[in-house]
């Protein structure tokens, strides 16, 4: 078994460990996290130092919480013998997932945010071509600003050229694609930071799959801009 | 009040709550934690009224769910801090915060570590801890501003009364000093 090599920076595990991090990268992290027990250790310290600074606050007893401890008192009962579920509101469950192998399978929290399993054939409607071999789903989702869909890459096939205002975050879910900064492969994260030029391009046999995340709009360059703006 | 007590303490008062339903040890806790889930809550946003609807919150799920703290994991107070930003991301945000489901077969478990790589673990995470403890205590401060308060760089310079291209070197220096502990910088 190999774990992820490509990891999401400090900056993404304390923001998540934290609870500052919005919720659009927090999914990726989190999928992220199912995938790499190494973040989830990471993630788990930075939340012991939230905790430590949690202990620090001053706790001098703030006006009536003697009181509200006092309210409180009636609903001091038993919990129900079955856990209660309904407050983790977890999205519905669109596609059985017991068909597939547990290694094939997208990991939660991701997998219910996805109305079927990712490898649906590229001409059933679920993705709209942006370049030969080159895919983005058209599931798509804005989260706290931050815009989400999949983007798939048959083999060798090269993003097409663009550019965007802010961070852009990949997280592999098949396959493995590969550009001048490296080769990422099942749980691996890249993130390129706004002005970045990068050069994707799938590097497995199977199409790469990937979890795209983009804070900005992103800009597809046609031939003219993209020697313009090369 | 407990103040005194040590982190194990809390734990007993914790499995006293959720083994006998004990009020006695609930109140403890209550009157350990209540004051800091309000000021957590206070200096993220909340009014008195929303700040005291969420310690309720918080409290009520620490009774409830006193039978899942599992002391090998987290001290009680960070097990508290994680209900409390939880429930107010919930309440201040109207956003449900992705997380991992532990019971997912589509998990990594750590379990399938090579003898090699889970040695490598141990060792990230002790370096790691390592890190955190020798973080220089201004770096220490803005990373808290920043991740835990959720201060911008202009708010932490303002009430630190530091220039704010030092608060931007310190948080710098800061994720440099975390970042040395990494196993591998990918
Ligand atoms: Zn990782």
């Amino acid at each position: 078994m190999t774990f992820p090599h490509h990891h999401p920076d400090d900056q993404l595990l304390i923001g998540y460990a934290s609870g500052q991090e919005r919720v659009g990268k927090s999914l990726l992290v989190a999928t992220h996290l199912a995938y790499c027990p190494d973040c989830r250790r990471r993630v788990a310290a930075f939340e012991a130092l939230c905790g430590s600074w949690f202990e620090e606050l001053p706790g001098e007893a703030a006006a009536d919480l003697d009181g509200l401890l006092d309210r409180m008192d009636g609903l001091l009962v038993a919990p129900p013998a079955t856990a209660d579920k309904s407050a983790d509101a977890e999205a519905p469950r669109l596609f059985d997932v017991a068909g597939e192998p547990a290694g094939r399978l997208v990991p939660e929290p991701l997998r219910s945010w996805l109305p079927e399993a990712i490898d649906s054939p590229v001409d059933c409607g679920s993705w709209t071509e942006l370049s030969p071999g080159v895919w983005l789903s058209a599931w798509q989702r804005t989260l706290a600003g931050t815009n989400i869909c999949l983007l798939r890459m048959a083999h060798d096939a090269p993003v097409p050229a663009h550019r965007h205002t802010a961070d852009e975050l990949l997280l592999v879910l098949r396959g493995a694609f590969s550009d001048e900064y490296g080769h990422y492969e099942l749980g691996d994260v890249a993130h390129y930071v706004a002005p970045t030029d990068h050069h994707a391009r799938g590097a497995s046999k199977e199409d790469c799959i990937c979890l795209f995340l983009l804070d900005g709009d992103l800009i597809f360059l046609d031939g003219e801009e993209e020697r313009r703006a090369g | 009040m407990p103040q005194s007590l040590a982190d194990d303490s809390f734990g007993d008062l914790v499995r006293l709550v959720a083994q006998q339903r004990d009020r006695a040890a609930f109140a403890a806790l209550f009157r350990q934690f209540a004051p800091r889930i309000l000021q957590y809550c206070r200096k993220l946003g909340a009014d008195q009224g929303v700040a005291e609807e969420l310690v309720q919150d918080v409290m009520l799920t620490v009774w409830l769910k006193a039978d899942s703290y599992d002391p090998a994991q987290a001290s009680v107070g960070t097990w508290i801090f994680t209900i409390a930003r939880n429930r107010r991301i919930d309440r201040l945000r109207k956003e449900s915060r992705p997380v991992p489901d532990m019971d997912d077969p589509a998990m990594t478990p750590v379990s399938q570590a090579t003898p090699e790589e889970a040695a490598q673990l141990v060792q990230g995470s002790r370096r790691l801890h390592g890190a955190i403890g020798t973080l220089a205590p201004n770096q220490s401060e803005v990373l808290r501003r920043s991740y835990f308060l959720e201060q911008t760089h202009e708010e932490i310079a303002e009430e630190t009364d530091v220039p704010l291209g030092t608060v931007k070197t310190r948080l710098r220096l800061a994720l440099g000093h975390l970042k040395r502990s990494m196993k591998d910088t990918a």
